[in-house]
């Protein structure tokens, strides 16, 4: 069973970090550093932890899970009804929901102790483990991904526009 | 073979995609090689005639990797699945725009990103140290 939650944990590092670089376009370069590193080592750690045998520094990740999810908490707090401006609400908030499924999981295997099972799972419920979070943390994630500023940069579908421009912070395009 | 994720998984696959190929020509007729908009598999899946090749390729290398052999099975539903993963991430950039050469929707790049995460997360976590050589 830890098998399938470490790689639940790889698949929700990795829609975080995916969203997380995502959202750097569009933001300023204040939030748009932190952003591509925390993206960055996200989707790093998502990666390594399909690749281990235990949740990689796992009590760390843990605490680092949060820290994206108290920093928006914090921005919100201060920006009030304006808004952050540049992170838009719905990719943050599933980003925040993915990161706070590592935090839950980690503590989950933790309490389980990270010990490679007796018995190792079978083939079947294995895989049939691994696809139900595949495809949950998919419908997720792309969605997200495509309200974020760089999903904006694609045209309505079926139509024919010009190549599209990149949408610097600076710029103010019209959509 | 059901003893190896890895085999299973990419023997499934394989023959998904194969059959997944097949069929979008069912829906394409008409359609362009790198027509940016196609025919709906399922009626959600847009597919043109050049990703019904890709998936017809994709399912086939998956199928024959999944029957050879735990080594050939991790080492392409690796490839695959990182594949798979840079085309859902570039799917978001390219769906409605003249760069589009796959007619990708939004439906295909969930698909395509799902099957990335599962096949990376297989093929690097599953049987770690096994060997190249062929095992049951």
């Amino acid at each position: 069973m830890n098998a399938v939650l470490r790689a639940w944990l790889g698949f929700f590092a990795l829609g975080a970090g995916l969203i997380h670089l995502a959202l750097v376009i569009g933001s300023p370069p204040a939030l748009g550093v932190p952003l591509v590193l925390i993206g960055i080592a996200e989707f790093a750690w998502g990666v390594i932890t399909f690749t281990a045998a235990a949740v990689p520094f796992a009590r760390v990740a843990r605490i680092a899970a949060v820290v994206p999810i108290l920093g928006w908490v914090a921005l919100l707090l201060v920006s009030g009804s304006a808004g952050v401006p540049g992170i838009r609400v719905l990719p943050m908030l599933v980003a925040s929901l993915l990161d706070l499924a590592v935090a839950i999981v980690i503590t989950v295997v933790l309490r389980r102790g990270d010990a490679a099972p007796a018995r190792p799972l079978r083939s079947g419920p294995y895989l049939l483990g691994l696809a139900a979070g595949a495809l949950v943390v998919a419908a997720l994630t792309t969605p997200a991904l495509a309200a974020t500023e760089a999903g904006d940069l694609a045209t309505p579908h079926g139509t024919d526009e010009e190549p599209y421009q990149l949408n610097l912070p600076d710029d103010h395009p019209g959509h | 073979m059901s003893t190896s994720p890895n085999r299973l998984l990419a023997t499934i696959f394989g023959a998904a995609y194969v059959l997944i190929g097949i069929a979008g020509f069912f829906v394409t007729s008409g359609v362009g090689f790198f027509d940016t908009s196609g025919g709906l598999l399922l009626g959600i899946f847009e597919v043109n005639v050049v990703h019904n090749v890709a998936h017809l390729v994709i399912g086939a290398a998956l199928l024959i990797a999944g029957l050879s052999g735990v080594g050939a099975a991790k080492t392409v539903n690796s490839v695959i699945g990182t594949a798979y993963l840079l085309l859902g991430i570039v799917g978001l950039f390219v769906v409605g725009s003249a760069f589009n050469l796959l007619a990708i929707n939004g439906a295909d790049n969930v698909l395509h990103f799902g099957s990335a995460v599962l096949l990376l997360a297989v093929g690097l976590g599953a049987e770690r140290g096994t060997r190249t050589t062929a095992t049951a």
